[in-house]
This record gives structure tokens, sequence and C-alpha cells, in this order.
């Protein structure tokens, strides 16, 4: 890469950002996981003050729920971020190259020197910058609160567990840059990338053996690194490794996509 | 302290889920009345981020507004 193509992917890279800071993406994603990270413990530390003064129990009868470990509630939590989280992140990140297509506005970039490589490469870092962000944001007040409420959690499960999942936000967002490129409507590429997701973590933990290799299973190694058990570390960075392979195929896949079809037909 | 639970430790706790969640319906409020054009009328998406709780403004962010840019 010279440097004038550098120099243009950062100045897109900035634009993407601009649009991001615009449109306040960059303020309410982050809240949002936050506020997802937060209930956890807090809901978890109240639970048996809620059930006795909400559910209809008998008088005096006693309720014995134990309060779950700290690691534990982390797990939860992203959990939490793998439901509502990723509907966000994907439906917000649904439109990124098909609305340009659709409006018009990728043809008239691209018919300036900008590669489609440096287009596509600007939307992904944005898109990445806002869901790592939001994550780590979301994650670490989850930890702050789970230490303050429940119990301790040794710092080396938390950000272990944050970069693998991370990774798989990752993967999960390519898709939807990929399947934004190749689909007309956002609402299609969304349920698209939500269903195969759905299906590859479903299929990929109830066959750990034969599809722990596949970036699906990622998530269910960073439920596991956070509580602590030990897992086929052999598998994990075949995951790992698939899944940096498929986000790289799926970068250059876009970029072909949309040098073959810079406008909606 | 898991068997009384007073007031004011409750209101610490909740306090930063509230003002979160203040600061997202401050933010879907403004937006929504900038916005030249939204997905159906102004009038319903601002009761919708009133009284739907965390949802409300959410969806107003996805979908409530017809050119997001």
């Amino acid at each position: 890469m010279s440097t004038s193509s550098l120099i243009r992917y950062s100045v897109m890279v900035q634009k993407e950002l601009l649009e991001l800071v615009r449109s306040f993406k960059l303020l309410w994603v982050p809240l949002v996981f936050v506020l997802l990270g937060v209930m956890q413990p807090v809901t978890m530390f109240y639970m048996p003050l809620l059930l006795e003064k909400a559910g209809n129990m008998p008088e005096g009868s006693v309720i014995d729920i134990p309060l779950p470990t700290g690691t534990e509630v982390l797990a939860q939590t992203l959990q939490q971020f793998g439901t509502l989280g990723i509907l966000v992140l994907v439906l917000t990140a649904m439109s990124t190259v098909s609305g340009e297509r659709n409006s018009g506005a990728a043809s008239l970039i691209l018919v300036k020197p900008v590669s489609p490589f440096a287009y596509i490469g600007s939307k992904w870092t944005s898109m990445l910058l806002l869901a790592w962000g939001a994550l780590s944001a979301g994650y670490l007040a989850a930890w702050y609160y789970t230490e303050l409420l429940i119990g301790e959690v040794p710092a080396k499960q938390v950000i272990g567990s944050l970069l693998i999942y991370g990774l798989w936000l990752s993967f999960v967002l390519t898709m939807t840059l990929l399947f934004s490129t190749l689909l007309k409507s956002p609402a299609a590429a969304a349920f698209s990338v939500l269903g195969a997701s759905v299906t590859l973590s479903l299929i990929s933990g109830i066959f750990p053996k034969q599809m722990g290799w596949s970036p699906g299973a990622l998530s269910g190694y960073a439920y596991q690194f956070v509580v602590g058990e030990s897992f086929a570390s052999g598998r994990f960075w075949l995951a790992a490794i698939s899944g940096l392979f498929l986000i790289i195929l799926a970068l250059t896949a876009s970029a072909a996509l949309l040098r073959r079809s810079p406008a909606a037909e | 302290m898991n068997d009384q639970f007073d007031t004011s430790q409750l209101l610490a706790i909740i306090a930063p889920v509230l003002v979160i969640q203040l600061i997202l319906v401050i933010i879907a409020l403004v937006l929504c009345a900038k916005a030249e054009q939204t997905r159906g009328p102004k009038w319903m998406w601002v009761l919708i981020i009133l009284f739907a709780n965390i949802i409300g403004p959410i969806a107003f962010f996805i979908m409530g507004r017809r050119n997001d840019g």
C-alpha cells in the first residue's frame, strides 16, 4: 500500500468517525452496553428481595437462592451482550454499505480515487472501534458492579474473556458488512446475519468436538474462560485463527463485490 | 448485608442506571425534535421514547429516522 492510499484511507476513517459522532451512535451504543452490563449484577443482587416483594409467596415461606459467584454473573453479562448487544450492533450496522449504495453516495465516493478496499476498510474500522468501545465499557461497568455487590473476579479472566468475546463480535460485524454489500435490503442483511450467528453458535455449542474450531464456538470459550473452566486450548486457537481468516476473507469479498457494482442496480 | 435492604443503599446502587436511562431518553427526544421526518407520526415516537423503558429510545435510534446520516 502506497502512502497516498494510506492517507486516503485515514481520511475515510475520519469521515466515518465523524458520522458516528453526528448520528450520536458513539454515545448511545456504549450507554446501552453499560446499562446491560450494570443491570445483570444489580438484578442478581436484589433477586431475593424482588421475589419476596413481588412474588405471591405464602406467608412465612423461606426463599433460599444461593447468590451466584462473581464469575457466573460476568458470564451471564456476556450472554446478555450476546443477545441484546449483538442485536443492537447488527441493527445499527446493517445499512452501512447498502444504504449508501441505494442512495447513490457510494458511487459518488468511488468515482474519486478511493479504492473499494479503503472504502470497506474505513467502514470496518469505525464499526469495530464502536463495538470494542461499547463492549469494553459495558463489561468493565459489569465488572465494577460485580466486585462491589457480589464478589471478586480475577482481572486475568475478565480481560481474557473480553478479548475472546471481542473477536466473536468482530466476526459477527464483519459478516454484517459482507451481507450489507451482498444484499440490497438492510433488513434482509440483519436478518441473515443474526440467523447465521445464532445457528453457528448453537451448532458449536451442541457439537463441541466436531465444531469447536468454528468461530461460532468463540462466545462459548469466552463464558468458559471467565468462569475459569479449563477448555481445549488447541480447539480454541483453531477457532480464533479460523475467525480471523474468515474476517479477512469477508473483507476481501465485500471489496471485490463493491468494485464490480458500486451502485445498486 | 444481605438480610437488610435499606433504601439509601438501594438508591445509591440504582442511581447510575437511572441516570443512563435518562440520558438515553433525552438524546432520543432531542433527535426526535430535530428530525425532519420520522417513520410514523412524531407524537407516537415521543410516547414510545418516554414510556417504553430502555427499548423506546433504542427503537427510535434504530428505526425512527427516515434518513439517518
